[in-house]
């Protein structure tokens, strides 16, 4: 499957805003390089301001200047910003409902992989989705990053856009509708089972329907792109067809997109919904893929407990 | 304006606060004190703002980084018209737009949400950065206590901001050598505090925090000094003015009794 860089798509997103709106501005902790901004800062050298591996300082500056009127986007690594910053993002960009934008890179293992624990982020959702007014964008690809980040920059207020490594495959076919807030079928078998993933696990969660789909067991793929504010009718909606799902996701089981999925049935439809991702342990360095392997997201893994959900 | 006038203003804020903790029954007077002086010449002499428009763009921006001592940024608030006197009894109460600490949607004049420390300066230094970028011309005033620049992010946004080349930020530090839990010197290494910022490059000055002809002709020098970032080192004695809260920690976070406030009130009778 082709890769391409959710990083530099994001970007270049942003960039192109950048052209029509003069108050666009990247806060850079050091990250021009690993948030592909090298394009950005040559297109707009007085637009970057870079304040040195200072992520708490990054935020509060950006919550400066939102308060002027700019629009800074922070970008950072996933853990850095929603971590080290995580009280910066709380109590001065998210209590006033500043318009900063967040963008953080390895989430996941997926993003983190080789790097380790340290810059393997898998709690980054379940931070911000604690924090009463933080939008959560994380879309499956580059194309859908490239549409999210335009998204995200049309909101008013505080949003996080989750990217992983920029290796992730490309899942979904050019010209892939986007909208935020919104859940999306991938792809639909019937009503046995649904799959609700989100993130650039996607790959594995389309391989995993298309395998039940030859076991007999008819699914359907829904991609929930927006994790807040979740799309709890369009969810209730997938339920009531289904009785019955999984809830895919490269991060932590508390606190992320799974978690909120069973929050939503409890409310609106109580059924059977199975989460998975990283079950509450830190993992280990390796590569992307034998990671999620090793770690409980195989796509027989995504198989068995899709089954398991039904019984 | 004179110096004399501002000194009665400054004194007229510490006895508002003195009253507004004790009608609200709540709150910290001491660490309004130190600062008294400089929110007077800030607000009634210095700081172009307009309180009938209170987002102006073109105004100067204020951060109280130690946004504890906001009954004082309240009341100098209510005394410039940004809002009724009366109000300033709601402080601290579900029922008033007075937080427990500043918020910068709910209160007329304030700029920025402040009370977690170390984060004014940073926040100023955004605030400087985005006002430039806007052509605005105009300067940025932070107050910080010398307790908080025991946190990290002071000193990240130190060597940011002069790396910036900040000059319309200006920061005072109000030594007072008190924070929460006792004497700054005793908890920490902070001082000299001065010496600190000058290795990161900022213009620093060193005055009598309570002497209003010396923060006016600081202000000043500062204002002169484009290239760089200022820092108004403060000597001060917090609860200043007020008898019994005159380099008394136990006035941190205290409210006066009845009796309390009639002494605040003889002891700076003459002084309004």
């Amino acid at each position: 499957m082709a890769t391409k860089s959710t990083r530099e798509a994001a970007m270049r997103a942003i960039q192109e805003l950048a052209r029509e709106d003069d108050k666009i501005v990247i806060i850079s902790p050091d990250a021009v390089a690993a948030a592909r901004a090298t394009k950005f800062r040559e297109e707009f050298p007085d637009r970057v301001i870079e304040v040195g591996i200072a992520e708490q300082d990054a935020v509060d500056i950006a919550a400066g200047m939102a308060t002027t009127g700019m629009k800074p986007v922070v970008v950072s690594y996933a853990g850095f910003l929603t971590m080290r910053a995580c009280e910066m993002i709380r109590t001065f960009v998210a209590y006033p409902g500043l318009n900063v934008k967040l963008i953080g890179l390895n989430g996941g293992m997926l993003g983190g992989e080789r790097e380790g624990v340290t810059h393997q982020f898998y709690e980054d959702i379940g931070i911000l989705r604690s924090m009463p007014g933080v939008k959560i964008l994380t879309p499956a690809d580059a194309q859908q990053a490239y549409e999210a980040a335009k998204a995200m920059m049309q909101l008013e207020g505080p949003a996080y856009l989750r990217l992983g490594s920029g290796r992730e495959p490309e899942v979904f076919p050019e010209g892939t509708p986007y909208a935020f807030g919104k859940i999306r079928e991938v792809k639909s078998y019937g009503d046995d089972v649904a799959i609700f993933a989100s993130g650039f696990i996607m790959d594995r969660a389309i391989a995993a329907l298309d395998r039940l789909h030859e076991e007999g067991v008819n699914g359907v793929l829904v991609d929930v792109s927006t994790v807040k504010p979740l799309d709890t009718e369009g969810v209730a909606a997938v339920l009531r067809r289904t009785n019955c799902a999984v809830a895919v996701e490269d991060h932590n089981i508390y606190g992320g997109m799974s978690s909120a999925i069973c929050e939503a049935a409890c409310h609106f439809h109580p059924c059977k919904v199975l989460r998975m991702g990283l079950r509450d342990v830190y993992p280990r360095s390796g590569k992307a893929s034998e990671l999620l392997d090793a770690y409980g997201l195989s796509v027989q893994d995504i198989v068995n407990t899709a089954k398991a959900a039904r019984e | 304006m004179t110096n004399e006038e501002l000194s009665r203003i400054a004194n007229r804020l510490r006895l508002d606060v003195v009253e507004t903790v004790h009608d609200a029954g709540d709150g910290h007077p001491g660490p309004c004190m130190s600062i008294a002086d400089i929110m007077a010449v800030l607000f009634f002499d210095e700081m172009k703002l307009d309180p009938q428009n209170p987002r102006w763009p073109e105004r100067d921006r204020f951060v109280l980084s130690k946004g504890h001592a906001c009954p004082i940024l309240y009341a100098a608030l209510a005394r410039k018209g940004y809002f009724p006197l009366e109000e300033l009894k709601g402080l601290r109460s579900l029922g008033s737009f007075l937080q427990g600490h500043p918020d910068m949607n709910k209160i007329p004049g304030v700029d920025t949400v402040s009370g977690s420390l170390g984060n004014g300066v940073a926040i100023g230094l955004g605030m400087s950065r985005g006002c430039k970028m806007q052509g605005i011309d105009n300067f940025v005033y932070v107050i910080v206590g010398d307790g908080e620049e025991e946190e990290g992010i002071i000193w990240e946004a130190a060597m940011a901001a002069a790396k910036f080349e900040a000059g319309n930020l200006i920061v005072f530090a109000d030594l007072n050598n008190h924070q929460s839990g006792g004497k700054v010197t005793e908890l920490s290494s902070l001082y000299p505090v001065p010496d600190k910022w000058k290795a990161f490059h900022w213009h620093v000055q060193e005055i009598d925090g309570h002497d209003i002809g010396q923060i006016r002709a600081a202000i000043a020098e500062a204002k002169k000094v484009t290239d760089k970032p200022s820092l108004i080192a403060c000597r001060t004695v917090k609860g200043k003015n007020i008898p019994y809260m005159e380099d008394n920690n136990a006035w941190h976070k205290r409210v006066p009794t009845d009796e309390e406030v009639a002494i605040a009130r003889e002891a700076l009778k003459d002084k309004i």
